[in-house]
């Protein structure tokens, strides 16, 4: 494999690895409010949190084009106060698949906490334990081998992420070329076999990480 | 003991908990038939329901007042709940279990790990995963979990049920030598008379959510 | 004067005559959004400008929709080089391009292409209303450049109403090819360069440049480009005998 493709492949594991890595405190904690029963908003923040998966992924980047660019609320205050450009980095790259791999990772925490026994954490806060460590001590572990699960197919879904990349990051060879953007590229370009080196690669890739993700998403079911 | 349980409103599925009464005694039953509110009356005390209305007080703590707005969390009532199935972390060993709420012993040995596992005869189960305990051995580990945090009064939920008669009489004389040894007040939920009858000095009970009778357990007969 | 003095004399002239060269010689990072299909030209030459220049060349290929789309919204760009004139009209109409800096560098011829195995005898695009011909794939007639380009020239010949149930419309060109390539459609209208790289296909019918529609790729600098003399160095080197060579070599067609 020649060093251009290897710096593809390098690029989109890096930017997925990260991009995971940083939804996971947040997708986590939304996750197991979503798990307890009836509050306020409860509906709407489901919702707001299910949008990137339902609509079209370049819709989802137009929006974060908009808020991100050097016009937008986001983006100015960033790149004029603080320097920090986003649009055509790799920074682009990483909120594009945060941002579309995020309710995979939610929903399916989601139902691994509400697995969980409630009385389990009821027995616990009457032996004394508050509720930050009930969460770490008893519902973060026996829900634990379903946010790995969701957390391999936020993976897999940020590895194969196009339609809102290609629209906030640019498809720049180099910077924010990922796989998916380098088929797409090639495919326009007529270099067929390129196209399918790197899809196999991404194939390959995403069957992994689903695979894990179902794996042990039926180990859960068996558990206790 | 004294708990008041008063003015007592919580809506069940087919009727509603009401309750207004003050119980005093150190090993004080709930009998009923099944659906009849026992449990939820134990969820109420150790504070994991909230109630429509409520006054619950033990030994003069308000743990709930309704119509004041004032309510102890559960994790601050120091209420020791033993429920129906154990509720053992499946995640945790034996000793993990037991060491979860028990508050470090200042000086006194009473409430050590080895002293209760050793009246409850699990002193051989403590570095055992809880999946290959017995029904019996659950209920033991979880009233040891249960004593260990040290609780100013215990509720079990039909602590007993689950066992044949020869372990039943050897669970009663258990929890007679936990009353002597520990002295902490219980509350005892179950349907058998014979149990209640054991090992308690009062008993109230419980029909469609309501008080029908109380006293000492002989109105049981 | 002694030999030290001599050689610091030497070494102090070099680094103030080095370092007056420098500011002029600093190496830029110039910003080109340009449509995909321009890729390997484009790469081939910004390679060669590189060296020649010191210049360094951030490409950015999409969709020349895609292009506008980002720009419209503050992504940073220096050049555009688009395939499609009505998206930089767009851009020109909300002030976003540098004045006096578009033009139009390269065009495109169109083709009609059957699948490799074809019999259906198509010569002309009057032959595309034969009943035999019951699909043809085209990049979509209202949004996609070459597709509008196919419709203008088909209205121009007044054959577009009798083709026009028959246009099966892609989101982009390759695609048509594509289609064309599996046999799923009897007949395909593309670019030249589409053909070029295309397998599994045969010319048809090639459109003469003078009966054809005026295909072209426009390219500007932008208002809001923070490197502008730069982007000028380049707009002028793509119009230089070696870019125009290798322009040439991947089929597109250059303007004079």
């Amino acid at each position: 494999m020649d060093p251009e493709t290897w710096q593809i492949i390098s690029l989109t594991l890096g930017v997925a690895v990260l991009s995971t890595v940083l939804i996971l405190p947040l997708g986590v904690a939304l996750a197991w409010l979503l798990a307890r029963p009836g509050w306020r908003g409860k509906s709407l923040v489901e919702t707001l949190v299910a949008l990137p998966l339902v609509m079209p992924p370049v819709a989802t980047g137009l929006i974060l084009l908009r808020l991100l660019g050097r016009r937008g609320p986001l983006g100015y205050w960033l790149e004029e106060k603080m320097g920090i450009e986003i649009v055509f980095t790799w920074r682009a790259v990483v909120i594009a698949l945060a941002v579309m791999s995020f309710p995979l990772l939610v929903r399916t925490a989601r139902v691994a906490f509400q697995e969980v026994n409630p009385r389990l954490e009821q027995i616990a806060r009457t032996l004394g334990a508050g509720e930050l460590r009930v969460f770490f001590t008893v519902s973060l572990p026996l829900a634990g081998r379903g946010i790995v699960a969701g957390t391999l197919l936020a993976f897999a879904r940020a590895l194969g992420e196009f339609g809102a990349t290609i629209m906030v990051a640019g498809n720049i060879p180099g910077r924010t070329s990922t796989i998916a953007l380098s088929i797409y590229e090639n495919v326009l370009l007529g270099h067929d076999s390129a196209a399918f080196r790197l899809l196999a690669v991404s194939v390959a890739m995403a069957f992994a990480a689903v695979w894990a993700s179902e794996f042990l998403m039926r180990r859960r079911a068996a558990a206790p | 003991m004294k708990l008041a349980l008063k003015r007592i409103q919580l809506p069940l599925g087919r009727w509603a908990l009401e309750m207004d009464v003050e119980l005093e005694g150190q090993v004080i039953a709930i009998f009923g038939p099944s659906g009849a509110g026992k449990t939820s009356t134990l969820d109420l005390i150790a504070g994991l329901r909230k109630p429509r209305t409520a006054h619950i007080a033990l030994d003069g703590t308000v743990l709930e007042d309704t119509s004041h707005g004032r309510r102890l969390a559960p994790q601050e009532r120091g209420i020791g709940y033993v429920p129906q199935d154990g509720a053992l972390f499946p995640h945790l060993s034996v000793m993990g279990n037991l060491n979860y709420g028990s508050r470090r012993t200042n000086g006194s040995s009473l409430f050590s790990t080895e002293h209760v596992a050793e009246v409850l005869e699990i002193t051989h189960l403590l570095s055992d995963g809880i999946g290959s305990l017995s029904g019996g051995e659950k209920q033991r580990v979880a009233l040891a979990r249960a004593l260990l945090s040290q609780p100013r009064l215990l509720l079990l939920d039909e602590p007993l049920a689950s066992l044949d008669e020869k372990l039943k009489s050897r669970g009663l004389d258990l929890l007679r030598r936990i009353h002597g040894e520990f002295a902490i007040p219980m509350l005892y939920v179950s349907h058998s008379r014979e149990e209640i009858a054991a090992i308690c000095d009062q008993v109230i009970c419980l029909a469609e959510g309501r008080v029908t009778q109380r006293g000492a357990p002989e109105i049981l007969a | 004067m002694s030999m030290k003095t001599n050689l610091f004399r030497m070494v102090f002239a070099c680094i103030c005559t080095s370092s007056f060269a420098c500011p002029a010689a600093r190496a830029v990072d110039v910003y080109v959004s340009a449509a995909a299909s321009l890729g390997d030209a484009l790469k081939e030459i910004g390679a060669a400008y590189e060296k020649t220049s010191g210049d360094h060349l951030v490409l950015n290929f999409a969709a020349s929709s895609v292009l506008a789309r980002q720009i419209e919204e503050g992504a940073p760009a220096d050049l555009i080089f688009s395939a499609d004139e009505a998206k930089l009209d767009d851009l020109e109409k909300n002030g976003l391009l540098a004045p006096g800096t578009r033009k139009s560098l390269l065009s495109n011829q169109l083709v009609v292409i059957v699948p490799a195995d074809s019999t259906l005898g198509i010569a002309s695009a009057k032959d595309l209303t034969y009943p035999a011909v019951k699909r043809i794939a085209m990049g979509e007639p209202s949004s996609v450049p070459a597709g509008i380009y196919g419709r203008t020239y088909l209205e121009k010949l007044g054959l577009w109403q009798a083709i026009q149930p028959k246009v099966i419309p892609e989101e982009n060109v390759r695609a048509a090819l594509a289609a064309v390539e599996s046999g799923d459609v009897e007949a395909g209208i593309v670019y030249k360069t589409d053909e070029l790289i295309a397998k599994g296909v045969k010319l048809a019918v090639e459109v003469p440049l003078k009966d054809g529609p005026d295909i072209s790729y426009p390219v500007a600098i932008l208002k809001e480009s923070k490197q502008p003399d730069a982007a000028k160095k380049l707009e002028d080197y793509l119009e230089s005998p070696a870019a125009k060579t290798v322009f040439q070599k991947y089929g597109f067609i250059v303007k004079d």
